[in-house]
């Protein structure tokens, strides 16, 4: 599969009053052609900093970026001004973000919103983008779209404003499209249909998508690629079926057990994650994971493992799997 | 277990009147929870679930209905009479986030419905009730003098939950008091909840939009839908045979955190968003945008009946969809 996005040892950090936070700790993935990666993780684990980073949405100061590449298409997107990051946001990278009730304007009808895109990307006059902003709302199932695009973001519904922000970041065709918890505002059967779009339009325009979310019903639904962050740093990767079935690092075996399948018994008590992640104002010298995890060992304090690789696609750091470990077996409870 | 009902409510309306006419928040809810079970209560965002949770415990006056508690018609009372009542009725909120006040410690936080209460003359005992209290929830004495911003949001809720239980209720109203928190963390206060239920012969209702969490932790589970109850059962028997057409697109649309069986799952998408709850026309709220829509449940509004036993269902089509004789009309 040919890789329309390369991240390489991505470092990002934030400066401030108090020191320097790093919030993206080294990072390399591969974004192939129309695959959907997933990127999960807890909040504050630097899933939605590695998004903006590969925008350069990030507000620089007080973020930089301390090293690393972001190749898309080959381009080193680090490397670029202002002005030419303009032309690749929206046109060939789009972005949807978690809460549609704050991200349109809501003092622009609608339709001028979807226009202002069109006639910056496209260089369509104003009433042939208004005929194709129509259409767009179209693609995106808005029901009665001549009269919906003249209407002002407070009369759109949760699920219907989700469905404009889509629209929006599809107006150029976007060959790869970002959506940083896309679904969570919304209620389940509307998460239903807009994942439902989302695949639509992905088979339709051939486009690759990263998926950030923290809930693995989404992921396990949506994603070929699977990439688990723990305080900015990838502790586990592998294909859907790898992390979900045969997951290997103890974080995300615990984060799997977390949440209640429906088969569960009711006496069954959930297994949780004792504590929280570490402040990334000093980020620890070994495995991140270590104050939270059943199996630390002495050597996770110290030094964080190079990735083991379970098979060509599927790696995780973790000590316990390193060849000279003790052969210690984590069974889950499937 | 299972014997008295704690709680019982009847025909619970709460109408608000905003321009443009009436909003029906909550339209006629009839209930019992019984002593120390969990009733969970689901639905969309704008269902009424929040509404009714709130009205249930009068921190909105009903529009109209009775909610007996032990077996007293509590909305029949005035705010005095009512005080030692709300000894027995507590609250954890949604967002541990907003319902601390920055500005208290957490001791005085969790003492403040001690205080208004006049529960302890000295302060010693007060103290140790709270530190007795933080102990319950997985705190220390350390917390008392600290800040809600100096917690996470789990340790916050925690707090949440130390507070709700100052006065010992009997029950308690939990308004999504999960769903502002990490998945990971998420589980840590559900089983806290859980440990404290049989601790303490607790009573709750529980009210939440994640489906699975609800299973898990309720013995019966309410679905709600635009200020209606459209179907109420134990839990086993609401995920494994729901009845209501809503209630079967609802389970459907859940996504499982398991990539074979989530792919190869057929799933009902519903058509549309929620209507309106401003004026709602007449007949089953659900109608316009149920598969299995006949005329009938466009004119009368369907009765909320037992079914099967301790199954109940407000649909006009409830009889063939159990036979499997209903034919889709979408």
């Amino acid at each position: 599969m040919e890789n329309i996005l390369e991240v390489k040892n991505l470092q990002v950090s934030f400066k401030t009053f108090f020191g320097e936070v790093e919030a993206v700790r080294d990072i390399s993935f591969t974004v192939g052609k129309k695959e959907t990666v997933a990127i999960v993780g807890e909040s504050g684990c630097g899933k939605s900093v590695t998004a903006s980073s590969i925008m350069q949405l990030l507000p620089m100061p007080p973020a930089f970026y301390k090293g690393g590449e972001i190749l898309f298409k080959g381009e080193d997107i680090v490397k670029k001004t202002d002005k030419e990051m303009q032309d690749i946001r929206g046109s060939k990278i789009s972005m949807v973000f978690q809460d549609p009730m704050t991200s349109l304007n809501p003092t622009m009808k609608v339709g001028k919103q979807i226009v202002e895109g069109l006639i910056k990307h496209q260089k369509l006059t104003s009433k042939e983008a208004h005929k194709k902003a129509i259409e767009m709302l179209k693609l995106v199932s808005v029901p009665q779209p001549e009269k919906r695009v003249n209407q002002y973001p407070h009369e759109f519904s949760g699920g219907m404003r989700q469905r404009v922000m889509i629209a929006l970041a599809m107006v150029a065709n976007p060959e790869l499209l970002i959506a940083d918890e896309p679904t969570t505002a919304l209620d389940v059967t509307v998460q239903a249909q807009i994942l439902d779009l989302m695949k639509e339009l992905q088979d339709k325009l051939n486009m690759s998508i990263i998926l950030i979310t923290h809930d693995l019903g989404v992921v396990a639904d949506m994603s070929d690629k699977v990439i688990v962050m723990y305080a900015g740093q990838i502790v586990e990767q592998g294909n859907v079926n790898d992390i979900f079935k045969n997951p290997k690092h103890p974080y995300t075996i615990k984060l799997l057990e977390s949440v209640p399948r429906l088969d569960m018994k009711r006496d069954e008590s959930l297994s949780y994650i004792e504590g929280t992640p570490p402040d990334l104002y000093i980020p620890p010298k070994g495995c991140a994971f270590f104050d939270r995890c059943d199996y630390a060992m002495k050597v996770c304090k110290d030094y964080m493992p190079d990735p083991e690789y379970h098979s060509s696609e599927h790696y995780s750091r973790c000590w316990l799997n390193h060849p000279l470990a003790n052969d210690i077996r984590h069974e889950r409870s499937v | 277990m299972m014997t008295e009902p704690i709680l019982s409510a009847r025909n619970i309306k709460k109408y608000f009147n905003v321009s443009g006419g009436t909003l029906k928040a909550v339209d006629g809810i009839s209930f019992d929870i019984y002593q120390g079970e969990t009733l969970g209560l689901v639905g969309e965002s704008g269902c009424g679930k929040t509404t009714a949770g709130r009205t249930i415990i009068r921190l909105y006056e009903p529009t109209e209905g009775e909610l007996y508690f032990e077996g007293e018609d509590i909305y029949k009372l005035s705010r005095h009479n009512m005080k030692p009542i709300r000894r027995n009725i507590q609250m954890i909120f949604q967002d541990p986030y907003a319902s601390l006040n920055p500005r208290m410690t957490v001791e005085e936080i969790i003492a403040e419905p001690l205080d208004i209460h006049g529960i302890y003359k000295s302060d010693k005992q007060k103290r140790e009730r709270v530190f007795e209290l933080l102990e319950l929830v997985g705190l220390n004495e350390e917390h008392a003098l600290r800040f809600p911003h100096e917690f996470s949001g789990g340790q916050r809720q925690r707090i949440g939950v130390a507070r709700s239980l100052a006065l010992n209720p009997k029950f308690i109203v939990c308004d999504e008091p999960i769903s502002a928190l990490d998945v990971s963390i998420q589980a840590q206060v559900v089983n806290l909840l859980k440990n404290l239920q049989t601790q303490m012969g607790l009573t709750y209702l529980f009210i939440a939009h994640d489906l699975s969490m609800v299973r898990y932790i309720s013995d019966r589970v309410g679905v709600m839908y635009l200020g209606m109850m459209m179907e109420l059962a134990k839990s086993e028997e609401l995920y494994d045979n729901p009845i209501h057409p809503y209630t079967q697109a609802l389970l459907s649309a859940i996504p499982i955190p398991d990539p074979e069986v989530q792919r190869s799952r057929k799933r009902i998408i519903l058509e549309g968003d929620v209507p309106s709850p401003i004026d709602p026309p007449p007949g089953c709220r659900f109608a316009d945008r149920c598969f299995y829509a006949i005329d009938e449940c466009r004119k009368t509004t369907p009765e909320f009946e037992e079914v099967r036993p301790n199954h109940f269902v407000a649909c006009h089509r409830s009889g063939e969809i159990i036979e499997g004789t209903a034919t889709m009309t979408k």
